[in-house]
């Protein structure tokens, strides 16, 4: 291994402050010498020869580091009007009808659903499942759009969002199909698989997401350190406080789950375990986005 | 350098940004393979310095267009790898749109009559 690197870096670096992001800067640095001199090497340079040209072609090092630019911060009312998109007609449209046509069909299928209107459960399913295709296009157009903070997402993606939020509908669909008419057990099986299908995607898709948000947001976000992070990144107490709440809650759901299965039917604990659900994304909703404490202030 | 060279190096070097978002369009890479797959394609002549993009890779990363993480190479220097991110390729997109229409205006009052 060439040594005279480590050397030739060290000199390099000597008299520059160093700050976090010079270190990481010259650790940087360090690896990609490593791989100029074994190239050069390679080609039939000495050691030295080769170590000593791999700094020479870096440059001096002030350059790498650059200086900081300083200028005055626009608020975040100006950026936002800097940068303002406005959002495409069509877009809006359709979005609109999509949703409205959803929440009627929606409507009409709980009503069938609880016989109030006739229809069974082939006609829940099919208004399900009609509602879910809206809604998961509705989905994937509103991440296919460039928005005054975020880039449109890639359309592969976008069409994953869109997939995964039409899989969890029409499972859901297929559940309250179920419900109507508890002979149809293809349906309580079609509906697992459409969940546990989406849960899959929803995570893969959570778990590999990138930055979407605009290089002015981003700079926001550097400018105030708290300004986006969440509230369970700042507050471990409201994080733990989330755990016992839905810890609770799911406790209670699961015994009472229990109860009725036991006492009326087994289809009446996905119910109640439906409700624990939207408990738990409540609470989330409610206690992830708070406003910060006010002690953060005087900091 | 000649004045031609010079010209050249200009154009190349107010693109780097693109080219850089290009280069881990394909797959995430670290710096010396980055520079390498630069210098190879420009063939040598009017390459872009390891200098301007050290401070690239810097602007793109601010910017939230690249994230940056750490190797585990066991022997030798860690490398930082750089992964594109959606908003990174969404600017790419856009860019290489802006550069493909303006080439043609260029190509047009120029008078280039290739292919």
């Amino acid at each position: 291994m060439n040594t005279d690197i480590h050397r030739l870096l060290d000199e390099a670096f000597a008299g520059v402050d160093m700050t976090a992001e010079a270190r990481e800067l010259k650790e940087e640095v360090r690896a990609n010498l490593m791989a100029r001199t074994d190239e050069l090497e390679s080609t039939g340079s000495s050691p030295a020869a080769a170590a000593r040209r791999a700094i020479e072609e870096l440059g001096p090092i002030e350059d790498l580091l650059g200086s900081p630019v300083a200028s005055k911060t626009p608020s975040i009312a100006e950026l936002h009007a800097r940068n303002k998109v406005r959002p495409k007609p069509g877009f809006v449209v359709r979005t609109t009808l999509l949703s409205l046509a959803a929440a009627g069909a929606i409507t009409v299928a709980v009503l069938m659903a609880f016989e109030v209107i006739d229809g069974g459960p082939s006609g829940v399913v099919a208004l399900g499942v009609a509602a879910a295709a809206a809604l998961g296009f509705v989905t994937a157009d509103s991440l296919r759009q460039e928005t005054t903070t975020n880039y449109a997402m890639p359309i592969g993606r976008a069409v994953g969002w869109g997939v995964a939020t039409f899989a969890i509908i029409a499972s859901l669909a297929a559940f309250a199909g179920f419900a109507t008419d508890s002979d149809a057990v293809p349906l309580a099986i079609v509906g697992g698989a459409l969940a546990l299908a989406a849960l899959g995607l929803f995570s893969w898709l959570g778990a590999t997401q990138t930055n979407r948000h605009k290089a002015w947001v981003q700079q926001q976000s550097h400018h105030q350190a708290y300004g986006q992070a969440t509230r369970f990144e700042t507050d471990i107490a409201a994080a733990s406080r989330f755990g016992i709440y839905s810890g609770v809650v799911w406790l209670v759901g699961i015994g009472a789950a229990i109860g009725l299965a036991i006492a009326f039917a087994w289809w009446w604990s996905l119910v109640v375990l439906g409700v624990c659900t939207v408990i738990t994304m409540l609470i989330l909703a409610k206690m992830l986005y708070a406003p910060e404490p006010a002690k953060d202030a005087d900091k | 350098m000649t004045e031609t060279d010079a010209f050249a190096a200009d154009l190349l070097r107010g693109n780097t940004d693109t080219i850089v978002l290009g280069v881990l369009r394909r797959a995430d890479n670290y710096g010396f393979e980055i520079h390498k797959t630069i210098r190879e394609a420009a063939g040598g002549d009017h390459e872009i310095k390891e200098a301007t993009l050290y401070a690239t890779y810097r602007r793109l990363e601010k910017d939230g267009l690249v994230e940056s993480y750490w190797g585990d190479e066991s022997q030798g220097g860690r490398r930082k790898y750089y992964r594109i991110t959606d908003a990174g390729r969404a600017v790419y997109r856009a860019r290489v749109s802006a550069w493909v229409a303006t080439r043609r205006i260029i190509d047009t009052l120029l008078d280039v009559k290739d292919k």
